[in-house]
């Protein structure tokens, strides 16, 4: 563990990415401390600048105060990233594990099942899914999923296929341990570096994707997000910069946050890496 | 009663347009490039009332009247019009010299074909609009008598050129004028010709040389030109290369904007035969909307300004009845009804809802209910993000719920799985032909789109309606109407918000466009261009 943190440490820019991945999730964590009420209340004076009427952020054209959306924003862009992203890389995993272990006629469905997937552009696919179903956070996660879980599964498969062979493997064969014991047991802690990767990495994507939709009109009608603060102002963009302005910016340090971390946890856990700089 | 003083009014009235139009010295010649947004279906005003095909349709067809910016009506096709005492023959006597655009005389069997064979059969709103119109005798060229089986004084508001645009029986008879070739290659008597259509780009129609109003029209071409994102049509306003832009073609936002920018006006004027009402339908069968009660709250509880001024940018009157003010002008209109409000009163809702037994429970919820929202743009999303907060106060908690338009529409008028739904109507013309399908009982037809989808039946009501639209007598339909909204002060099966108001921005150098009540639906004839 200490020496995992000293080659994560290593990297100056994960630790700026932690540090500000840190302020964001204290911001979602004491978003109903600070902003006690519902962040879509009409607290006051609509479109008042930044700094103006007591809106530290301003306010927007309902007259709803920017920073408790953005406060509140977080803890919704956030969980969405999470839960999707632990969704998609369960489906991937247990794709990609049976594929790669088992190969042969396994393998052939599952990855042209997978590779089907991955022929429709993934934020059009994810359009269609809310679409189709009724804009809620529980059909935007599912979207998400669906969209995102084939590049774990290849990525699953592939280290599946190259370790199967090992003496090791083989042993646990040798010994009559069973098949489930061996992939979760025996393989899976063994790729589970580049796993823990791409997840964290996906997190990033599930936030711009959940922005995306809200931003298109699709997102949760009841339930602020950033996305949804950004769509919502656009049009105000001439007359209020403000609305959309900071929001974007908070999901610009979110997703670099993220993708800064998943940097520094790649050259931490990558063993073939470790003897970079 | 005689009606043919009528015209002599508008007659007046016309010439005294045309006295100050001459003041100003109109300019023959010149191009006007409009939006029109979205692309039409076709062509066919005559099978479809879709606002798009209605920019277009009324510059190459015209109806039988044009009607002024009160309702009043102004001669068209018709040059003058006779109703007999019993109000069930209505004779109109034709122009006389005019054409079509391929050179054929337009005569009265042209205005029965059109009636009887096209209107009355595939029109959406034809079938209503002549309901009472059994036959139609044309016993010269020039003159069409309409025989009805009741009084029908409504029909006289539904003649226009976009509602019941006139067409050639030459060039229809003998086919379904579903698929009719006419549809994408019209000919009418209109002041402009059809020339071309690029699909995804522009419609274009050249002046027709042998209009039978003399010097009429000044343009020499009008194209219509497919835009499909806002912001790009405002870039073409200001850049000048479009002049006119009608049905919120400019989004409020800008529009606001343009106004307060040198070249160029906004008005609100020419929507006088839409006249679109927001409104919230409730489902009047179940829990918990069945109770009046609840309803009159959330009129109460709702601030009809607060929505005009934050979401539509100031344009807009909150609505005071049943019908909109616009009615006052035939005279329907009745004064502010009770329960309807311009800003929130919350102690009065409040105490309709103590005086009804429906109390808060622990959490200080009286009711809940999902909000579904008209799939029609931000704004409407905003309206419902606004109402959900507006009715915490008074302890009625909202679920919102924003679908595609099919499936909206599904829900709503087919399945009637809703409880409350947030939409706009037009009223159209006169209440018959716009009020009367949110009300009646004969109007809850389950899969037909903008009827009765509340379903609330008052057997009170449906007499009056009745009444109301056969009346002939303009100052005793007026009090049929009074107790009409009476009524619905009271019961309040649709609550309506305001009155919308669409904006038309236009360049400044364009004139002449405000002499229809039609706007942007009507011939454009008189405009020209100053520069």
């Amino acid at each position: 563990m200490h020496s995992f943190w000293k080659r994560f440490a290593r990297n100056r820019q994960a630790l700026f990415g932690l540090a500000i991945l840190g302020c964001i999730l204290i911001m979602a964590a004491t978003a109903h401390l600070f902003f006690p009420t519902d962040p879509f209340s009409l607290a006051g004076q609509s479109m008042s600048p930044p700094g103006q009427n007591g809106f530290l952020l301003g306010s927007d054209s309902l007259g709803r105060d920017v920073a408790a959306g953005i406060a509140h924003g977080a803890k919704t862009s956030l969980l969405i990233g999470l839960v999707a992203t632990l969704v998609a890389v369960l489906i991937g995993v247990i794709m990609g594990a049976l594929a790669g272990y088992y190969g042969g006629i396994v393998d052939d469905l599952l990855m042209r099942t997978t590779e089907m997937f991955q022929t429709i552009p993934s934020f059009v696919f994810a359009i269609l899914l809310v679409a189709i179903m009724k804009p809620s956070i529980e059909s935007i996660v599912i979207a998400i999923a669906v969209v995102s879980w084939p590049a774990v599964a290849r990525l699953v498969r592939g280290e599946f296929l190259s370790l199967r062979n090992r003496e090791f493997v083989q042993a646990c064969h040798t010994i009559g341990m069973s098949d489930v014991r061996i992939m979760l047991g025996e393989i899976l802690p063994n790729c589970l570096s580049p796993i823990i990767v791409i997840g964290s990495l996906m997190v990033a994507t599930a936030i711009l994707i959940e922005s995306g939709l809200a931003f298109l009109g699709l997102g949760d009608p009841n339930i602020m997000s950033w996305g949804f603060q950004v769509g919502a102002g656009r049009t105000l963009l001439r007359s209020a910069w403000w609305v959309c302005t900071f929001p974007g910016i908070a999901i610009l340090l979110t997703v670099l946050a993220i993708n800064l971390v998943g940097e520094g946890l790649n050259d931490a856990l990558n063993p073939r890496l470790r003897e970079r700089s | 009663m005689r009606h043919l003083c009528k015209f002599a009014l508008a007659a007046v009235a016309m010439s005294a347009a045309l006295a100050s139009g001459a003041a100003m010295a109109q300019k023959a010649g010149g191009n006007l490039v409009f939006i029109v947004q979205p692309e039409p279906p076709s062509l066919a005003g005559y099978l479809s009332t879709s606002g798009p095909i209605g920019l277009v349709a009324p510059k190459i067809y015209e109806g039988l009247f044009d009607y002024d910016n009160d309702l009043k009506i102004a001669p068209a096709l018709a040059e003058s019009y006779d109703v007999s005492d019993d109000g069930k023959t209505v004779t109109f006597k034709l122009q006389q010299g005019v054409t079509w655009h391929d050179g054929e005389p337009f005569t009265s069997a042209d205005v029965e074909f059109t009636v009887m064979e096209v209107l009355k059969k595939v029109h959406p709103r034809g079938p209503n609009s002549f309901r009472e119109v059994t036959s139609i005798d044309t016993p010269d060229e020039y003159t069409a008598v309409f025989n009805l089986a009741k009084a029908a004084p409504y029909m006289l508001s539904a003649l226009s050129a976009y509602e019941s645009p006139m067409v050639p029986k030459h060039l229809l008879e003998g086919q379904d004028p579903r698929n009719a070739e006419l549809g994408n290659n019209p000919v009418g008597t209109g002041p402009f010709k059809f020339v071309e259509w690029k699909k995804g780009q522009y419609i274009r129609l050249e002046k027709n040389e042998n209009y039978w109003k003399e010097g009429l029209p000044y343009l020499d071409r009008i194209v219509g030109r497919f835009i499909p994102d806002a912001s790009t049509r405002t870039a073409a306003m200001e850049s000048g290369e479009v002049m006119y832009g009608a049905f919120g073609a400019i989004p409020n936002i800008d529009a606001v904007r343009l106004r307060d920018t040198d070249g160029f006006s906004v008005t609100t004027e020419g929507y006088a035969t839409i006249n679109p009402m927001a409104l919230i339908e409730f489902d009047t069968t179940e829990p918990p909307f069945d109770n009046p009660a609840l309803r009159k709250a959330i009129s109460y509880a709702l601030d009809r300004q607060f929505l005009i001024d934050n979401i539509w940018f100031g344009y807009g009157k909150p609505a005071t009845s049943a019908l909109s003010s616009t009615f006052a002008g035939p005279g329907l209109y009745k004064d502010p009804m009770p329960n309807y409000v311009p800003t929130a009163d919350i102690e009065e809702a409040i105490k309709l809802l103590d005086e009804a037994g429906i109390t808060p429970d622990e959490n200080g919820v009286r009711a809940k209910a999902v909000l579904d929202l008209i799939p029609y743009g931000e704004d409407w999303r905003r309206a419902g993000e606004y109402m959900k907060q507006a009715l915490v106060p008074i302890g009625i908690e909202l679920e919102l719920r924003y679908e595609d338009v099919p499936t909206w529409l599904k829900r709503v008028y087919h399945n009637y799985d809703f409880a409350m739904n947030v939409n706009y109507f037009y009223q159209l013309a006169d209440p018959v032909l716009g009020v009367h399908r949110h009300y009646g009982t004969d109007q809850i037809r389950q899969g037909t789109h903008f009827v009765n989808s509340t379903r609330y039946p008052n057997p009170k009501l449906d007499e009056l309606l009745v009444a109301g639209a056969q009346e002939p007598d303009a100052a005793k339909r007026g009090e049929i109407y009074g107790e009409i909204q009476s009524i619905l002060a009271e019961d309040m099966p649709v609550l309506n918000l305001f009155e919308m108001e669409f904006l038309t921005v236009y360049n400044d150098k364009l004139k002449g466009i405000d002499v229809s009540g039609l706007g942007a639906y009507g011939s454009f004839a008189e405009a020209w261009i100053d520069d």
